[in-house]
């Protein structure tokens, strides 16, 4: 059979599509073994023990007997009527907001001083960091013994110009107030490196731009440079709200949770859930609702900043 | 339906392994043909590490490795690795409170044969039945006692005389005393409740002296009556005397208080009396006296040794490792760091001389009450200290915040096969 020169002309590029696509299917099963070993990592590091959690919170499991019985949705269940899970939950999400909310504004402010700064940039940029760089728990202790009455760093200078200052560790509400405070001290230099690199990805043609048309240093802030990094700030706000969500270290070092439960995170519910109260079953229901919240969470910020890219 | 999950103990015991070997067990790699290292966990303060020391020395040729740690992480990981039956601990440091906890999970060895065996060699008879209680578990012992440990009152003889008042004999006198010595630059009293230890040990007094103790014979909660809301508001009277940050204070904290001038007196370990005396450490060396609590009724309990069940260790060697590491020469060498569970030593002249809180030790644990034995009591202690602060704190009315912990504490024994 002889096809018509019309006929030729109409199938060629249809198989050359088809042709194209067997190409790349072929060109993509070559690569598939290479992305097998961050597979497997990613299987037995993060989906395993996920899927085990899942597993494990379906049963009313004592770590330190051992006696484990199936309950189905049980532990679920339970987490859902208990007050303290519901006390801890709100409050674990008034100090993330409270403190990546501080660490972003500080953050940008300080990103931005950098950013028109003309000279030192690189040596403040390191002093800045060296919070971030220490040890967490390290870090919960330099702070403890600034926070810690009497004797404290702080306490000791307010005492200096004859004042008292407020119980830092042990009101329940300046115990709050001081655990967002060591959050942002240890984690706004990470929101500063990630936001100062972020303006400078802006391409300077629109800044001169808009500085031709007239437009305020806060208008370039805002209408542009802002929009322009968009997609930067929802990463480290993501980020950080997923970290902060975990915040652990520095509150059972400055607070174990306390005064009563006044610092309690999900975090340290689940801890005391697990290892003072051996209800293993019930901590890893915890943990997969904990997973769920972020997740959640994290999606409505992507979705959110990731909108008002699109406008812009 | 029920699982015995293999898995999880393999994956348990893998767990507790790899913990060792990153914390501990950096030795083992030089000597990959010498006979497995004797691990010991131990909690951690002076004495304990005095312990530590001469374990590593008891028996020549037998190498000790130690690992010493705060009472909490040594908890989670004896907890790990006992939970999945795994031989990562030979030697295992307990306090009375553990004893009753382990020994019910099976997870202890019980010495009675070894203690029959090495009773003359090291007059194990010497060691106060008030220790020996607290080491015993269902008739049987679990442990050889290294400290017996009291909380005591510490007060500033200084202070009380400059003032004209005597040491309480109450505890209303001690409630009332709190209150005249407290200055802004001096607090009345000291007052450690950190959750959860701290918190539970400070509550015992109050509990047991105006209250009517924990549990009743049954376990059921009886705190949230009437005389336990009187004893803890009583703690929350006395708080308003106490060092700021007294929440989140433990016996560091207040340790700390007391040495550094910030507080005229309060309760605390007898293991610390000797600290307030050193001039490396405080500005009030010679200044503090003790006593027995007013009213008696301050938490005692014995510290000591115990041998893991799953062990793969000789347990013959195990016990003459703790024996002689714990025997008298040793225990009179660190009589300053701890008050002797050995009779012989406590009566001791010489040593009632040079060590001055002994006295006071004597007659504070002939008065003292140990923690209920119930082998829940820490686990039900997280509900219940953090409610007594929320009381303390006034976050919650305290007669809200014990009922709430006594509900939480009657569930989670019911779950626990109680009340049955």
């Amino acid at each position: 059979m002889q096809l018509t020169t019309a006929g030729q002309d109409a199938v060629t590029p249809a198989l050359r599509k088809s042709a194209a696509r067997r190409a790349r299917r072929a060109q993509h099963r070559r690569l598939w073994p290479f992305l097998l070993p961050s597979a497997l990592v990613a299987f037995f590091i993060l989906l395993y023990p996920l899927g085990y959690a899942f597993y494990l919170s379906l049963f009313n499991y004592y770590l330190d007997t051992g006696a484990s019985t199936f309950v189905g949705f049980a532990n679920y269940a339970d987490l859902f009527t208990d007050t303290r899970f519901w006390a801890a939950l709100t409050r674990t999400i008034g100090i993330v907001v409270a403190a990546v909310g501080l660490e972003f504004c500080v953050g940008l402010t300080v990103a931005y001083g950098l950013y028109r700064l003309t000279f030192g940039v690189r040596a403040l940029n390191l002093l800045m960091f060296l919070p971030h760089i220490i040890t967490p728990v390290v870090a919960a202790l330099f702070l403890k013994w600034i926070f810690a009455g009497r004797w404290g760093l702080l306490d000791s200078l307010f005492a200096t110009f004859g004042f008292f200052a407020p119980d830092w560790l042990g009101d329940p509400a300046w115990a709050r107030v001081t655990v967002v405070l060591a959050d942002a001290w240890q984690f706004t230099p990470f929101m500063i490196l990630v936001l100062f690199a972020g303006l400078n990805t802006v391409d300077p043609s629109q800044i001169e731009a808009a500085q031709i048309d007239g437009a305020s240093g806060r208008q370039i802030l805002f209408r542009i440079m802002l929009p322009s990094i968009a997609p930067i700030i929802a990463f480290v706000l993501t980020m950080r709200m997923m970290d902060a969500f975990r915040y652990f270290d520095t509150i059972y070092v400055l607070t174990g949770g306390g005064p009563g439960t006044a610092t309690e995170t999900v975090t340290m519910q689940t801890y005391a859930l697990a290892f003072r109260l051996f209800q293993i079953g019930k901590a890893s229901a915890l943990g997969v609702v904990t997973l769920l919240i972020v997740l959640a969470f994290a999606s409505i910020i992507v979705a959110t900043v990731g909108r008002r890219k699109g406008r812009t | 339906m029920s699982i015995q999950n293999p898995g999880r103990r393999k994956v348990i015991q893998q767990l507790s392994a790899v913990t060792l070997a990153a914390g501990g067990g950096m030795g083992w790699a030089g000597r990959a043909f010498a006979a497995d290292p004797v691990q010991l966990i131990s909690h951690r303060y002076p004495a304990l590490e005095f312990w530590a020391g001469k374990m590593k020395t008891a028996i020549p040729g037998v190498e000790v490795n130690t690992q010493l740690m705060p009472f909490d992480k040594m908890g989670e990981l004896v907890t790990i690795a006992m939970s999945s039956k795994a031989p990562t601990f030979d030697i295992v440091y307990v306090i009375d409170s553990s004893i009753v906890s382990y020994a019910k999970n099976g997870w202890l060895r019980p010495l009675d044969d070894l203690w029959a065996k090495y009773k003359k060699e090291f007059n194990l008879d010497d060691l106060s039945p008030t220790a020996m209680k607290m080491c015993t578990y269902n008739g049987k012992i679990y442990a050889l006692p290294g400290t017996i440990n009291v909380m005591m009152l510490y007060y500033r003889k200084d202070v009380l005389d400059g003032a004209g008042k005597a040491v309480p004999k109450t505890a209303a006198e001690y409630r009332a005393l709190a209150k005249q010595l407290n200055t802004p630059a001096r607090a009345g009293t000291i007052s450690c409740l950190k959750p959860t230890d701290a918190t539970l040990n400070e509550a015992h007094w109050y509990m047991n002296t105006i209250g009517q103790g924990w549990f009743d014979d049954k376990w059921n909660p009886i705190f949230n009556n009437e005389r336990g809301v009187r004893a803890i508001e009583s703690l929350k009277e006395v708080t308003q005397s106490a060092q700021r940050g007294f929440a989140s204070a433990a016996n560091d904290e207040c340790t700390i208080a007391l040495q550094q001038d910030a507080a005229a007196m309060g309760l605390q370990w007898a293991t610390r009396a000797r600290s307030v005396d050193d001039p490396k450490q405080s500005r009030v060396v010679g200044k503090f006296e003790w006593a027995a609590m007013p009213d008696g009724h301050a938490r005692v309990l014995a510290d000591g040794y115990a041998i893991s069940a799953f062990s793969k260790q000789d347990p013959d060697l195990l016990f003459r490792i703790i024996a002689t590491a714990t025997q008298e020469a040793n225990m009179r060498e660190a009589s300053g760091m701890l008050v002797p569970p050995r009779r012989s030593l406590l009566q001791d002249p010489d040593l009632r001389a040079k060590n001055r809180f002994y006295a006071a030790a004597g007659q504070a644990i002939e008065t003292a009450t140990p923690f209920p034995p119930l082998p829940e009591f820490y686990a039900v202690g997280e509900f219940i200290s953090r409610r007594i602060l929320q009381g303390v704190t006034g976050e919650m009315p305290v007669k809200q915040a014990l009922d709430t912990a006594a509900a939480e504490t009657t569930a989670y024994l019911k779950d626990r096969g109680y009340y049955k």
